[in-house]
């Protein structure tokens, strides 16, 4: 990349960049700081002062007293929560019913838990928690939920949804939260998200704003606003497509993506999905050019040429050969979203590389 | 792209621990630092009359929490995301704005005369940059608006210097394109030129009151 001036203002200055800083500075921040009021100090636990005025002997053995308890405690709670951790937590909100954070409930009306690394939260039928997300975000956790907190560090907040449902809204940058479920992996890319998982695995995601990345091995799918997509173990996200879209594609568009039929009822469904795509259903179209077998990819790239024409530098040879960067750039025409930040960010939580 | 994050900026922890002890220089310190990128953030989000008071408020918003900061080395991260968290409750709150990208009115008798066309152009190319992606609009808002360089956006929201310089990249060529395609005219005569005009309006207007001793 030659873009050292717009990296760092090094390099030979871009003419059209130095315009475009002199306009839009005008914008720019202007204010001086403000008279702040008085900060209210805030003591940590660390700070505590040891020996309170003891004599060293007597310190020492206070201090020895004190870990003998500690110990003890240990000792006594060990038994009871198998799987505690020492590491982040995020805040659990009980909003109904008795949330259970492994074996401990979260406690009574209005108290608050933690939801610790390794550690799940269970609702029952009548229970409901709100979880607060780092500084990133907040999960809703719907009645009859299992949902385990895989990861909590900087930049890295993963959830693994086992059963249920969730209600997701994210507002960090693409990429620092994903879901896993038992048939493919969320990864947000700025959005707000409802994830469904039955007992068998199943799964469905419903996006409401901006898109998610639904991911299993190479299977992925891409879900923007509007849009659902369903998943199913063993086969990984399924082809999404807008919710307003006929009953009639929905379910030929389940039946091509799930049922076990004979290569001619798959041929007829696809027909019938074809058929039926509006302008909108590019979304859908698209995806199906990465999972129809090869003597049936040129009639889905001839229909999705009628509804999106490829732009240019997209050749009907190159996505006949599944050339990722003609798919990519046919995506992004789409306007659906940048595909640039799911190749970005995807990478970095796969399974097999977190 | 590069791996590691971008280093701690020099000596945030210092003045977070001293502002934690109720020092408020500390905490102006704070102020002198961030500002540029919390209105930035807000400014990729929230139409440009109301960014200067959101400015205050998260800075207000977040000195009470500042014990809640585990990790004093990423106040910066932790900065950025309550003013993320803000300008999405701003929208939350329906306080009767549309969102910046989104039509105010179809009536394009609002658009103000260009008596200054450098406001109005201005104003244009803020909207143009606001049709981008999320992230590809704030790296390049704090970049061109705010001033600031690449490692420096880097080292301020905690993002890698190479998604930063990615977001660049890519976020220039897109606006490049959608300014070429506003300049030939390619889709002038349809509705969206008039929601851009509609927003530019707005957007000119708050400089115009900006502007004013």
């Amino acid at each position: 990349m030659k873009d050292d001036y717009l990296w760092d203002g090094s390099g030979e200055p871009d003419p059209e960049i130095q315009k475009l800083e002199k306009t839009l500075s005008k914008f720019g921040h202007q204010g001086q700081a403000p008279e702040f009021p008085e900060i209210a100090v805030t003591r940590r636990p660390r700070n505590l002062q040891w020996g309170f005025g003891l004599r060293w002997p007597q310190a020492l053995a206070a201090a020895a007293a004190l870990i003998l308890l500690i110990v003890a405690l240990g000792i006594l709670r060990w038994p009871q929560q198998p799987g505690t951790n020492s590491g982040p937590g995020w805040e659990v909100e009980r909003v109904a019913g008795t949330p259970q954070v492994e074996s401990s409930a979260t406690g009574k009306a209005g108290a608050n838990s933690r939801l610790g690394l390794g550690q799940t939260l269970v609702t029952d039928g009548h229970s409901q928690a709100n979880i607060t997300v780092a500084e990133i975000g907040t999960v809703n956790v719907e009645p009859n939920t299992r949902l385990r907190l895989v990861d909590g560090g900087a930049g890295r907040n993963r959830l693994a949804l086992e059963r249920g449902t969730i209600h997701a809204y994210i507002w960090a940058a693409p990429g620092q939260f994903t879901v896993d479920t038992p048939s493919a992996i969320a990864v947000d890319l700025g959005c707000r998200y409802t994830l469904q998982v039955d007992d068998s695995g199943a799964g469905l995601l419903r996006t409401t704003l901006g898109w998610v990345g639904f991911k299993l091995n190479n299977r992925e799918a891409f879900i923007p606003a509007g849009a659902v997509c369903a998943t199913r173990p063993r086969i990984g996200p399924g082809t999404p497509y807008f919710d307003d879209a006929p009953k009639s594609f929905c379910e030929a568009l389940s039946r091509f993506d799930f049922a076990a039929g004979t290569p001619e009822e798959r041929n007829a469904e696809l027909d019938r999905i074809l058929a039926e795509a509006r302008k909108r259903d590019a979304l859908t179209v698209w995806h199906l050019l990465t999972r129809v077998d090869d003597a049936q990819r040129g009639r889905v790239y001839d229909r999705l040429a009628t509804l999106v024409p490829p732009p240019s530098g997209v050749t009907r040879e190159g996505i006949l050969r599944l050339d990722q960067k003609m798919l990519d750039a046919w995506w992004n025409q789409l306007d659906l979203g940048d595909v640039f930040l799911w190749r970005t960010w995807e990478r970095s939580w796969s399974p097999n590389k977190s | 792209m590069t791996a590691s994050p971008a280093a701690e900026p020099s000596g945030d922890s210092a003045l977070v621990l001293a502002a934690r002890q109720g020092d408020r220089a500390a905490f102006g310190g704070l102020y002198t630092r961030y500002a540029r990128m919390v209105h930035g953030i807000l400014l990729a989000k929230v139409p440009a009359e109301d960014v200067d008071d959101l400015v205050q408020d998260v800075f207000l918003k977040a000195m009470p929490r500042l014990g809640d900061l585990r990790d004093v080395s990423r106040f910066g991260p932790w900065l950025a995301a309550i003013t993320r968290n803000r300008a999405n409750d701003y929208h939350r709150q329906n306080r009767a704005v549309a969102a910046v990208t989104e039509s105010l009115s179809d009536d394009e008798d609002k658009i103000p005369a260009a008596s200054n066309v450098s406001d109005a152009e201005a104003a244009m190319i803020l909207v143009y940059v606001r049709g981008l992606s999320e992230t590809y609009r704030e790296t390049l808002i704090l970049r061109l608006v705010e001033g600031m360089t690449g490692p420096e956006i880097a080292a301020r929201t905690g993002l890698t210097p190479g998604s930063v310089r990615v977001n660049l990249h890519r976020g220039m060529q897109q606006l490049r394109e959608k300014l070429s395609q506003a300049a030939s005219g390619a889709r002038g005569q349809s509705g969206f030129a008039g929601e851009k005009n509609s927003a530019a309006a707005q957007e000119q207007s708050s400089l115009r009151k900006r502007n004013e001793p």
